[in-house]
């Protein structure tokens, strides 16, 4: 007797430490909650995408009604709206911390722990506030402090916040200004993961700072660049809440509304729940696609390492 | 004898279950709501309905969500048929939501059937489907005029002189040319400025059946006059796109705009937010059309409502119609909350003259100026598409009109060509 | 000699103009907060009235809406700070145990079924969370988890986006010390927990901050699963004080600063522990 429960937890031990379960023991957190949690509703929902769904009891299988009836006015609109949003998103999201994660390691610039901290405050600020503050800033009135500048600057006064370009463009200014600070600590995790001698021997053979940054800089935070447009990939077109705190209950011409807030509209609002699930896979489908090509295009599947 | 004792133990017996079962727990009610300003009202009336030694103790668990995430949580607990509160608050634009396929609502009509001669109907009207009505509202909501008169009178003008809408075109020409300020704003992105005038115009967005009204006339000719105003400067784009933005409330505040058409229940929003207007606005009725139409329009509100699916059902109802549908629970909606209450005889209570901060900011005349209109306020159609008009309203017909200074027939045709493809 | 001090006053401007630019993306960072703290000392009315405005006045300007704080509806703001402060703390540290453990599996070793695992992670990652709200719904009645915390934190207990960075991060790193670490005798766990976890200082603390501020932010489903209003997060309380019929601009603003000052202050403490972290992650350079 003894010798078996002395011998068990042993061999379990064993079981667990052999290089072939190692692995899966890693991972086994994963798979565990992706099929406890997300299996189900994921089934659910895809089922839901044929059904009609009215009240807790019923439901009725409809086919490919939802998608056909998908291409609505309203939802090309929120189409046209979050990949304009998305693809200024990438664009300035994944270049401007990029430049400034590289000048506050550079060591050029004095205080940069200070800068790092403050630059991240405004993602811990009030969204709802934040919105109040971009509203109010980007008023339609002339006399709107934007406008006012914008009249000091030479230009005209603009109504920002009632046309599709310009909205955007301020949802840009908004994300940028709460997402900077997050993005410089990716970036800045991965140049520090990068080893000096690199550096050194790239100074060795005579390269300037700009060849550095393509050089070594550039390869080396590759994985997290990767990280970063998928991310950003992800979030522009899944925006939804930047855009509620900018213009909140209102929605002039309907240029505030996202695909996810359409997909809550029709889901939550609405309480059509079969619609929305065909809406929810559909965008599904288009991240996977734009980020598939993306990650084609960064060389994500050229090594096994990338 | 033995006998007589058992019968007498089991008798004292059963009357001590009895007092026990009178002693006992108060039954539990949860309410939910988005607006805190009305947990004020239902503690209140919760207290004094406790007071009463014949009703059932109840103790009522109220929580207030925001806004949105309140009618996702109503509508995820509803379609799962599980979570949802006892009584719950829903807004107006969000009604026709419940009232699809299996109504999870319990109709309210054995206790507004009996006291309806007192009540505006047409406010039960919005919360009805198939002659059961589902939601009682706390206030009529009667649109009406709030002037400035210090503008006014600075270009010479009498409010009380206006009385058509073409009057008050002519005076706004006179306060645009005197002052150089704009008699009013349109909203560009909300439909409080054309929804109101349609209503009172005698339109609607749809009939009873769901038949698409949008591009009928009234409609055009409604939003014909609005450009009109646009046209000549006499009316301007709200600020921020709505009277309930931040940069609209500043520049109203600052005496920009001499007047707006808002419901009754916009007093407080001067009143909190616009306080150096104070002794300065004014109310008065709308002005009226020339070819027909309605004294006001009945706009906004939240339906309150008793889940079907609740354990308490009758308790609830009975405790919501004391809240809201006694003379008490009226006299408290104008003194706890400012709003113009749906019963028509409390009007003329002495309780309803208090001072309070309404009569200081607008003087004493509030309610003899409401008293005018009640008689004469259409019913608006409050239907299954009701949410999805008034998205077009909000994100098409305003902006085309007030931004992109379209030709109102062609957004009348296209917003109601939106509507029919939305139906189908 | 010449061609140094060239260089060096090449530097010297170089750095002026970089520290110029943080100067200024710091001011526009900074502004919505000095507008928010600015507005939080003032009455609601005063904010609309003024606008955009960045001034403290005497004699209008006051910590009494603080005080509003503590007497709003009884003092309820900080039992949302409470609930807020437990999810966070919940979710981060179980996120990062799970989300490092599982992203270093990925990124370290090569398995039969790794690929469709990590595809599994990316594609999870990518689900618009809004269209599992109703199964989860469900999931959470049956579960009996409504208006708990654990039921906040469910979704989140193995996040995606962290397998992902996780796994980006240490594919960066050299494999080498995996057989190193055994050579030594440690077990493959021993070698992540003594050897790879300190190494990934980095990747924690910038997982820490995001995982961080999205529990703080996070306002749907916290709300899904919330319903005692003395459980809600600070996001879902403030959420109740914007309405269409009006905003309660009183309590918003000094809410907004109290929600975000004590956590730069733990931030900026925290802040010396990742620049150590940081500083001991570069030694195998």
């Amino acid at each position: 007797m003894q010798q078996v429960s002395q011998r068990r937890p042993n061999r379990a031990a064993a079981f667990l430490t052999s290089r072939k379960v190692v692995p899966y023991v890693f991972v086994a957190p994963f798979v565990i909650y992706f099929l406890l949690i997300y299996l189900y509703p994921t089934v659910s929902t895809v089922m839901m995408s044929f059904q009609r769904i009215d009240g807790p009891t019923t439901s009725e299988w409809i086919g490919l009604k939802n998608y056909q009836k998908l291409f609505s006015r309203n939802f090309i609109q929120a189409l046209e709206t979050s990949t304009r949003y998305a693809i200024w998103d990438v664009i300035v999201l994944t270049i401007v911390p990029l430049l400034f994660a590289v000048l506050l390691h550079s060591g050029l610039v004095k205080g940069s722990a200070f800068f790092k901290s403050l630059f991240f405050i405004p993602a811990l600020t009030s969204i709802i506030v934040a919105g109040i503050v971009f509203r109010l800033a980007f008023g339609t009135q002339d006399t709107a402090p934007v406008n006012v500048l914008m009249t000091a600057l030479g230009g005209q006064p603009r109504q920002w916040l009632m046309f599709a370009d310009s909205g955007n463009f301020v949802l840009i200014v908004m994300t940028l200004w709460r997402w900077m600070g997050v993005n410089i600590i990716y970036y800045l995790s991965g140049i520090q993961a990068i080893p000096n001698d690199l550096y050194e021997a790239a100074e060795i053979d005579g390269a300037n700072p700009i060849q550095k940054f393509f050089k070594v800089t550039l390869p080396g935070i590759r994985p997290v660049l990767i990280y970063v447009i998928t991310i950003t990939v992800l979030g522009g077109f899944a925006m939804f809440t930047e855009s509620v705190a900018l213009w909140q209950q209102s929605n002039p011409g309907g240029i505030g509304r996202t695909i996810v807030g359409y997909l809550y509209q029709v889901g939550i609002t609405k309480a059509n729940m079969g619609m929305a699930s065909a809406v929810g896979l559909t965008l599904l489908a288009l991240v996977l696609v734009v980020n598939l090509i993306q990650l084609v295009l960064m060389g994500f599947f050229r090594k096994e390492d990338a | 004898m033995k006998k007589l004792l058992a019968v007498l133990l089991t008798l004292a017996l059963m009357l001590g279950m009895c007092s026990a079962l009178a002693e006992e727990e108060p039954i539990k009610l949860t309410l939910w709501t988005f607006q805190e300003l009305h947990t004020q009202l239902y503690k209140e009336m919760e207290a004094s309905w406790n007071a009463n030694p014949d009703n059932p103790k109840i103790e009522i668990d109220m929580q207030v969500y925001p806004y949105d995430d309140m009618h996702s949580k109503l509508t995820l607990a509803l379609q799962s048929g599980e979570g949802a509160p006892d009584i719950v608050d829903i807004e107006i634009n969000q009604f026709a939501n419940y009232l699809k396929g299996d109504i999870q609502l319990a109709d309210i009509n054995d206790i507004v059937e009996p006291i309806k001669d007192k009540l505006v109907m047409s406010r039960f009207n919005n919360y009805a489907k198939d002659g059961k009505y589902y939601g009682i509202d706390h206030h009529i909501g009667a649109t009406i005029m709030f002037y400035n008169t210090e503008i006014l009178e600075a270009a010479g003008i009498n409010y009380q002189d206006i009385k058509t809408w073409d009057d008050y075109h002519e005076a706004g020409k006179v306060v645009l040319e005197k002052t150089g300020k704009p008699m009013c704003t349109w909203e560009s992105a909300d439909c409080w400025s054309i929804y109101p005038l349609v209503n009172q115009h005698g339109g609607d967005w749809l009939t009873p059946e769901g038949e698409v009204r949008m591009d009928e006339p009234v409609v055009v000719n409604t939003l014909a006059f609005m450009k009109s105003m646009l046209d000549d400067g006499t009316a301007v784009a709200c600020p921020g796109g709505n009277h309930h933005s931040e940069e609209y409330y500043g520049a109203m505040g600052s005496g920009a705009f001499a007047s707006v058409s808002m419901p009754f229940w916009y007093l407080n929003r001067f009143t909190d937010y616009m306080p150096d207007l104070s002794g300065k606005m004014k109310v008065a009725p709308m002005p009226l059309w020339p070819d027909g139409g309605h004294k006001s329009a009945q706009m906004g509100g939240t339906g309150t409502a008793v889940v079907k699916t609740s354990a308490n059902v009758d308790i609830a109802k009975q405790w919501l119609a004391y809240a809201t549908l006694s003379f008490e629970g009226c006299v408290k909606t104008w003194t706890i909350l400012g709003f113009d209450p749906i019963m028509t005889e409390v009007y003329g209570a002495p309780e309803m003259k208090e001072p309070n901060k309404f009569f200081d900011y607008y003087g004493d005349d509030i309610f003899d100026m409401l008293k005018t209109v009640l008689d004469d306020i259409p019913d608006t159609c409050i239907s299954e598409y009701f949410p999805t008009a008034s998205d077009i309203v909000k994100s098409q017909m305003a902006y085309d009109l007030v931004i992109g200074g379209g030709d109102p027939e062609t957004i009348a045709k296209n917003c109601a060509q939106e509507l029919r493809d939305a139906i189908e | 000699m010449k061609m140094r001090k060239h260089i060096n006053k090449r530097k010297a401007t170089l750095s002026f103009l970089a520290t110029a630019l943080m100067i200024i993306w710091a001011c526009v960072a900074m502004l919505p907060f000095v507008f928010m703290f600015c507005s939080s000392l003032k009455p609601g009315e005063e904010m609309l009235r003024k606008g955009l405005s960045l001034s403290i006045e005497p004699g209008v300007s006051s910590f009494s809406n603080y005080n509003a704080l503590n007497t709003y509806r009884d003092g309820i703001y900080w039992q949302w700070y409470k609930s807020s402060v437990i999810i966070m703390v919940l979710q981060t540290v179980i996120g990062l145990f799970f989300g490092s453990m599982v992203g270093y599996g990925l990124a370290m070793y090569n398995f039969k079924g790794r690929n469709l695992i990590f595809t599994l992670v990316l594609v999870v990652m990518m689900i618009p969370f809004e269209i599992l709200l109703l199964p989860l719904y469900r999931m959470l009645i049956r579960a009996k988890l409504v208006d708990n915390y654990f039921g906040v934190i469910l979704p989140y207990l193995v996040p995606p986006f962290m397998i992902f960075f996780f796994r980006q991060y240490v594919l960066g790193l050299p494999k080498e010390l995996l057989e190193a670490g055994r050579i030594d005798g440690c077990t493959d766990y021993g070698v992540f927990f003594r050897i790879m976890v300190p190494i990934m200082i980095p990747a924690f603390g910038a997982m820490t901050i995001l995982s961080g501020m999205n529990s703080w932010n996070n306002l749907l489903w916290p709300m899904i699963v919330l319903s005692t209003n003395e459980k809600f997060t600070i996001p879902i309380g403030m959420g109740t004080t914007i309405t269409p019929y009006g905003n309660a601009y009183d309590v918003l603003m000094p809410g907004a600063v109290m929600a975000v000052v004590p956590i730069i202050i733990i931030y900026l403490c925290a802040q010396k522990t990742f620049i150590a972290g940081l500083t001991a992650g570069s030694v195998k350079g």
